[in-house]
């Protein structure tokens, strides 16, 4: 008798894509027997949560909580290899602040997190846009567009890495070629150029994921509200600005700041295509850290650098949540 | 806005070309890694050769990446991490999500922000007290090392994506099986998590490849070549001093992609779910 | 090569060893003496050994190197494991082995590394000194690197020397038929070929290796110094300003103007594939060439340093091996570093190198590998002009930091990216100075 209740709930459920939903289980149900008291326990709502929270729990706490506490009490400590380290207040914030190359990365972070989104944001509603039709092949252009975001970021950086080399350019090879540029452009051998390139390289890797997700917030606009925008009069502009834009500004709010956390933190596309140079000029909060905790043996120092990601990414948290919290 | 009419002209101009070039500049990297890792050195290193394609291709970059690192060994590695800690991020991820949308308790909502909260300290926020961490508990150097500490980035959202998918069950289903003699965990693990299967496919499949591409944790708990994963390998074991492998390097960064790539196509719906469920969640 | 020295030495020892054998404990003599003596190797059963090492240059080496770890491992009844990373990645390595107490029980150390990681390396005064004793006083820039605070903390191993790789054909070309002898007659010879768009080759980005070699040796062979002896901070002179007005000036004249995101192999590529006509690197462009590009290897010859108004330089820190002070394996890895810089051991290595390597000890360079190509000869002599990182101040665990951070490459790389060079000495100087006095 239960199955009877299920099939139809069920059906309802069943949408387009989940195509895939398996058979309704059929579930013999056991005989009424006495609960075990563990079972009896169980049966409690906050006690099963607590059960079922727990292994989340203790895996955020051991390899987070305790960790973040750490990293704090290291900010505060001159610990470096091989010596065990004291306390010394904010000795390497003062030092950080007073370090060119820490300044630099601290620029550097912000200006590679906010042009990599807005460019991600412009380029990945292109695309959604043009995904937004029907074609031919649409299916296989749209599932080989996520190979950059698919694909592990270190062996994709590597081949940009080859393709920006000061001798063997593919680019410059190409540009030589066709007459536009006679002297080497020397991508990665510039401060300023260099971030560039690592700005390419992340807006590649990222827009297939701003991409994808505003193409689901686009499919859900509905066709009707185009329609009747079309028939007064407003043009596909007008009504991309007026219909689809705000519909979808929710969802592409979430993906920005879900995108900006992920870049303001970034470590492997920087440390694979510069290592922070040339001459210290690319590094973020991320490589910086890196380089001065591991080869300078700093770790105290090093973690300082780190913590400067936090107020940043604390802003950024807080603000997802009021804004999700605002639309429940 | 589909673009269902206009003259041949300007369907090339607003649709099929930059449709194309987007494609394009997202496939061209891996083509290049494909033909890189079968032209033979000496036109790879001639600056005058023609670097879109080659006359004779040739597999040696691949037989060097065998004979020169260990990158069969890196290929298991990093698949039984990958599993693994995905394996480990689904079973949190389920029951949590599971207790955060079906349970009324006091601190659900408290918790599921907690949860949320874990991305304020990324992993370049972690990584050198981790290290500490990691070695006090004696698994530096350990696939355990990193197979513990992927779940703290996989779970948060293994349990958003699940905690989704059982919104989205009516608690009737449920409570029938309850009313039908079935305890509370019964009912979850027969019912529910049946259902859930396709939220848990998406979760596993997104986990897997976040998990293959992971890299600073890598980089920083695993120090042995036999203990490396492909990423980790390919960066650090094919640049040897003066001489950058440049054939084998792209052939390791081919096949390294290769099984995520592999995976992801055959899920491809799955994973799209993921992304979007996730983000609208 | 002395053999009959070698085994004369080794009968003595053997003799005065056999009394003193027991179980575990190092023989004097060590594995020589044993095997002479031909004892069973002591070591408790399942002990083993882990070595970490950079993954050389010079390929064959490293297949010499393990094959001899095996070797080793067989006579001493241990198992012992060879790990070979990339050279930028061992500071890494290195700081976790310390900081987890476990890990290789031998780590190699580039340069003034021991003074870095001092606190977590074991004493190796007794090795260090018996090879001494025996094959001659270390090279100044050897001991001056391991020794920290008068105790050995690493056997210094060898070093890598460099000189520049050039082409002779176009330089006899443009008018030069020996290699330059001084920095302006470089520099004209320089102007020359880059015109005829053959540059030379500089690297000065973030790399152990390449961007130093300018760096150091050419400040050095103006007259400037990152410290006096004393070890106060002395890089704002004017001699440091002529070295870096000088670069500035040959950058545009004389480089290729990619050198400025080139590591340490880029120079490499370069001059193979024919874009540059000289480079200072070690003998692996040489070797390459004559695996793979035997024509560039017929005209390519190897000149030292150009001498400067005070003097003429390599930036040299040597190479060594140090035990970690938390191994729990001291003596077998005493042992084995014993047994590898004896003489048929080290003899073999350092032919596997071929000439990429010099010895710790000016006893090598009689090693007839030096006459089979005399094209490596200025190797051999170029590390008499060696000088550690922070001469002539005493090395120390802040001219280390001084290294990692690139403060020498990055003052001549924001100058010549257009910083005013008074600017950019002046930035170095703070630098300097926070990592001198920290």
């Amino acid at each position: 008798m239960a199955d009877q209740r299920i099939e139809p709930i069920l059906a309802e459920r069943a949408s387009p894509g989940a195509s895939v939903l398996p058979a309704p289980v059929v579930v013999a149900m056991p005989e009424a027997r006495r609960p075990t008291r563990l079972g009896q326990l169980l049966e409690r709502e906050h006690i099963l949560a607590g059960a079922l929270l727990a292994p989340t729990l203790i895996i955020l706490a051991l390899f987070i909580a305790y960790p973040f506490l750490l990293g704090i009490w290291l900010a505060l400590s001159d610990k470096v290899v091989g010596r065990p380290g004291s306390f010394v207040g904010l000795e390497n914030f003062r030092v950080n602040l007073n370090d060119s190359i820490f300044l630099r990365a601290f620029q550097n972070t912000f200006i590679y997190t906010f042009i990599a989104t807005i460019l991600k944001l412009i380029l990945g509603m292109l695309a959604a846009l043009l995904l937004n039709n029907h074609f031919r092949f649409k299916r296989i252009v749209r599932a080989s567009m996520l190979l950059p975001w698919i694909v592990p970021t270190v062996l994709s950086t590597l081949a940009w890495q080859w393709m920006f080399d000061a001798t063997f350019s593919v680019f410059n090879w190409s540009l030589m070629n066709v007459g536009l540029i006679s002297k080497r452009i020397l991508w990665l051998g510039d401060g300023v150029l260099a971030m560039g390139c690592l700005i390419a390289v992340n807006v590649w890797r990222g827009m297939p994921f701003f991409a994808i997700t505003l193409l689901a917030g686009l499919q859900t606009v509905n066709p009707d509200l185009h329609e009747a925008a079309e028939i007064d009069g407003a043009n596909a502009w007008q009504r991309f600005w007026r219909v689809t834009l705000p519909l979808i500004k929710p969802i592409m709010l979430v993906v920005v700041l879900f995108s900006m956390i992920a870049t303001f933190a970034d470590f492997q596309l920087i440390y694979v295509l510069t290592r922070g140079g040339p001459y210290s000029s690319t590094h973020v909060f991320g490589t910086y850290a890196y380089e001065i905790a591991m080869r300078a043996a700093k770790l105290g120092q090093g973690a300082s650098i780190s913590l400067f990601l936090f107020p940043f990414l604390l802003t950024v948290i807080v603000f997802q949540l009021w804004y999700i919290r605002r639309n429940d | 806005m589909a673009v269902r009419y206009g003259s041949p002209l300007k369907r090339a101009l607003t649709f099929h070309i930059p449709l194309a070039l987007l494609v394009g500049a997202t496939l061209f990297p891996f083509y290049w890694m494909v033909i890189t890792s079968i032209r033979p050195d000496a036109e790879l290193y001639n600056v005058r050769a023609n670097p879109f394609f080659t006359l004779h291709p040739t597999v040696k970059h691949f037989q060097d990446l065998f004979a020169l690192t260990m990158f069969a060994r890196w290929a298991w590695n990093t698949l039984f991490i990958a599993t693994v800690s995905t394996a480990i991020s689904l079973f949190c991820g389920l029951l949590a999500g599971y207790a955060l949308a079906r349970l009324q308790f006091r601190w659900a909502a408290p918790l599921g922000t907690l949860i949320f909260v874990t991305y304020l300290v990324p992993p370049t926020l972690l990584f050198i007290p981790l290290g500490d961490v990691v070695n006090t508990f004696g698994l530096g150097d350990t696939p355990w090392a990193v197979i513990l500490t992927y779940p703290t980035f996989l779970i948060p959202f293994c349990t958003w994506l699940l905690m989704g998918y059982f919104k989205t069950i009516p608690r009737e289903i449920e409570e029938c099986a309850r009313i039908d003699g079935a305890s509370r965990i019964q009912a979850m693990v027969r019912i529910s998590f049946p259902l859930a299967v396709p939220g848990i496919l998406s979760a596993g499949i997104f986990a897997f490849t976040l998990s293959w591409n992971e890299f600073l944790y890598a980089l920083v708990f695993l120090a042995s070549p036999q203990q490396k994963t492909i990423p980790i390998g390919v960066f650090t074991e094919l640049v040897r001093g003066d001489v950058f492998y440049w054939g084998p390097l792209m052939a390791g960064a081919l096949l390294g992609s290769i099984p995520v790539a592999l995976v992801y196509s055959f899920f491809v719906e799955y994973y799209v779910t993921a992304l979007t469920g996730a983000v609208k969640g | 090569m002395a053999t009959r020295e070698s085994s004369a030495s080794l009968n003595r020892r053997a003799f005065l060893g056999v009394a003193g054998a027991a179980t575990g404990v190092a023989v004097a003599g060590g594995i020589p003496a044993m095997v002479a003596a031909q004892k069973a190797p002591t070591f408790p059963k399942g002990t083993k050994l882990g070595i970490l090492e950079w993954v050389s240059f010079v390929p064959a080496s490293d297949v010499e190197f393990k094959r001899l770890a095996a070797e080793f491992g067989k006579l001493a009844g241990v198992d012992v494991t060879v790990d070979l990373i990339n050279m930028n990645d061992l500071n890494p390595r290195i700081a976790s082995a310390i900081e987890t107490k476990a890990g290789p029980d031998i780590i190699m150390m580039i340069s003034n590394w021991p003074h870095l990681y001092a606190d977590g390396l074991a004493d190796v005064d007794d090795v260090a000194e018996e090879i001494a004793s025996r094959d001659g006083a270390y090279y100044e820039h050897n001991k001056k690197v391991s020794v920290v605070g008068n105790r050995w903390k690493a056997v210094p191993l060898c070093s890598v020397p460099s000189t520049w790789a050039y082409r002779e054909d176009w330089f006899k070309e443009a008018g030069a038929g020996k290699f330059p002898e001084t920095w302006d007659e470089w520099r004209k010879v320089g102007v020359a070929l880059k015109k005829k768009n053959q540059p030379m080759g500089q690297a000065f980005g973030h790399s152990l290796g390449d961007p130093n070699n300018w760096a150091y040796s050419v400040t050095w062979g103006f007259g400037g110094s990152e410290i006096d002896q004393s070890g106060k901070v002395a890089i704002n002179s004017k001699e440091t300003l002529e070295a870096v007005k000088f670069t500035v000036a040959v950058w545009k004249d004389c480089l290729d103007e990619g050198g400025l995101a080139w590591d340490d192999s880029s120079n490499n590529r370069a001059y193979l594939a024919g874009t540059i006509s000289a480079t200072i690197n070690g003998a692996s462009i040489y070797f390459v060439a004559k695996r793979q590009f035997p024509d560039i290897a017929k005209v390519t010859g190897h000149a030292q340093m150009p001498k400067g108004p005070g003097g003429r330089f390599y930036n040299i820190g040597g190479q060594g091996r140090a035990i970690m002070k938390s191994s729990k394996n001291q003596q077998v890895a005493k042992e084995f570093l014993r047994w590898f810089m004896d003489r048929p051991q080290y003899e073999k290595w350092m032919a596997a190198n071929d000439g990429y390597t010099v010895g710790p000890t000016p006893y090598w360079e009689k090693h007839p590998l030096w006459e089979r190509d005399p094209k490596l000869i200025p190797f051999r002599e170029a590390s008499k002009f060696g000088r550690w990182p922070g001469y002539p101040g005493p090395p120390s665990r802040k001219a280390s930091e001084a290294l990692v951070k690139y403060i020498l490459v990055d003052m001549y790389a924001q100058a010549i990216k257009g910083m005013k060079p008074e600017d950019a000495v002046k930035w170095a100087e703070v630098e300097l100075k926070k990592a001198y006095t920290a």
